[in-house]
């Protein structure tokens, strides 16, 4: 009963850790944003620790059908921005490497094991939905109101894939590029 | 398998509906810039939020005899413009303070002719002469194209010199030293549009190329292994996507692992 209580209760845990981390994060790239950035990315990682990379996403194999899943999430996350270009310089130097630390950490901590989590105790659908609003939920402090739908959405789709191909290696390259790019 | 492809379009679908709405869309990692203040808004601004702000400090001279370093921003709550200078930028004024200003200028200025500009045009101006290297830099807007290098032309008149680019310290933002103030912006060459090199449009055109290769990849590689998979599954059931236990992914509430978990 108490186990049962307990493993319930896990993916509200892990949801405000990885969103208190992200709001820590945010404030933090106030002062010092590579710094920030990357202990903030860290931290998320550190969620992860001591689930086997099945749970996650993550067991080695079928590169051929995660590239082409890559491709194609990425090509939806930029699609938006790619059809009104106006020309913005990508991340370069140390703010490229800061964001593929924030985008592994993100998909690792909502995609990986928040997503396991719930699905683990709620199914899949509640963990493509509860997975995408914390994800939201975290770039509350980061980004203007209007811009949650979208960041809610992209957390739609990243779980969808997650949950369909059971796969994270594609989010996460799509990610860190539309981190990269936009 | 046609309800997960519907299930993945759909949500593809949401999210394009969504990062529509905003510019420039998915923006994660490092937060979106407020808007850009135009003192002349260009045409594809519908919505502009106010004038741009000026910025004013004052350095003093320190014991060593040596004005202080220092930097002056403008007021918006991201610096629109802003200069830093090194311990002894300005000579020692006889009053012991250097002021120094920096004014978004709606007219009065040359004309950047054949320049297609992404800042407004400011002024920076100081009480003494400059002495040493300024930095000098300038956030651009995200809704134009982005700049290739910032410009200068002299207060007393002349035309507009390139400076080049030091780089970035942050998205959106593009910097340059300078041994002389007066007017600054960020721009690019209009003609580079229609250029020989064809594929520079202000900053670069990494989007679009990644854009087009992701689709490139999807439609090359997806086919040859759509085959192979029909070919295998005319063999042998699919492997892929993996499934884990007793449920499938959507076919209805709960996943895949939960069927799995609740055997155990």
């Amino acid at each position: 009963m108490k186990a049962a209580a307990s493993r319930r209760s896990l993916p509200l845990v892990l949801a405000a850790a990885a969103v208190a981390i992200e709001w820590a994060r945010t404030l933090g790239m106030g002062v010092a944003p590579l710094a920030a950035g990357a202990a903030g990315g860290a931290l998320l990682l550190a969620l992860a620790a001591g689930s086997a990379p099945e749970r996650l996403g993550l067991a080695p194999g079928r590169w051929g059908p995660r590239l082409i899943g890559a491709a194609a999430l990425t090509v939806v996350l930029l699609l938006p921005a790619a059809v009104r270009w106006t020309g913005a310089m990508p991340l370069s130097g140390w703010f490229a490497v800061v964001a593929a630390v924030i985008a592994i950490g993100e998909e690792v901590a909502y995609r990986g094991v928040l997503f396991a989590a719930l699905e683990e105790v709620w199914g899949g659908a509640v963990a493509v939905v509860g997975s995408a609003a914390a994800f939201a939920l975290a770039h509350a402090l980061s980004h203007p109101v209007a811009f949650l739908p979208a960041v809610f959405a992209a957390g739609l789709v990243l779980g969808v894939w997650r949950w369909l191909a059971r796969d994270l290696v594609a989010p996460i390259a799509a990610h860190f590029l539309a981190d990269f790019c936009l | 398998m046609t309800l997960r492809r519907a299930l993945l379009g759909a949500a593809a679908a949401g999210y394009c509906v969504a990062a529509w709405a905003v510019a420039p869309g998915f923006f994660d990692g490092f937060a979106p810039p407020e808007p850009y203040r135009w003192e002349h808004p260009p045409p594809s601004v519908k919505n502009n939020p106010g004038p741009p702000l000026a910025g004013h400090a004052t350095f003093k001279v320190a014991s060593n005899g040596q004005v202080d370093p220092g930097s002056v921003f403008t007021g918006e709550t991201q610096p629109q413009a802003s200069a830093s200078f090194l311990p002894g930028s300005f000579p020692p004024p006889s009053n012991g303070v250097v002021s120094l200003d920096i004014k978004p200028e709606a007219s009065g200025y040359p004309d950047p002719t054949g320049l297609t500009c992404a800042t407004n045009i400011y002024l920076f101006s100081s009480s003494a002469a400059l002495q040493k290297d300024a930095v000098v830099t300038l956030r651009y807007s995200d809704a134009v194209p982005a700049p290739s290098d910032i410009y200068r032309a002299p207060q007393s008149g002349g035309g507009w010199t390139k400076l080049g680019s030091t780089g970035a310290n942050a998205p959106f933002y593009i910097a340059v030293r300078t041994t002389q103030l007066g007017y600054f912006a960020a721009c690019y060459e209009t003609s580079s549009v229609a250029s020989a090199a064809g594929t520079r449009v202000g900053g670069n055109q990494t989007l679009p190329i990644i854009v087009a290769l992701g689709i490139l990849l999807v439609v090359l590689g997806g086919i040859p292994l759509a085959f192979l998979r029909r070919r295998a599954a005319a063999e042998e059931p699919s492997t892929w996507p993996p499934r884990t236990g007793g449920r499938r992914p959507g076919s209805g509430t709960g996943g895949a692992s939960r069927g799995s978990r609740r055997g155990r």
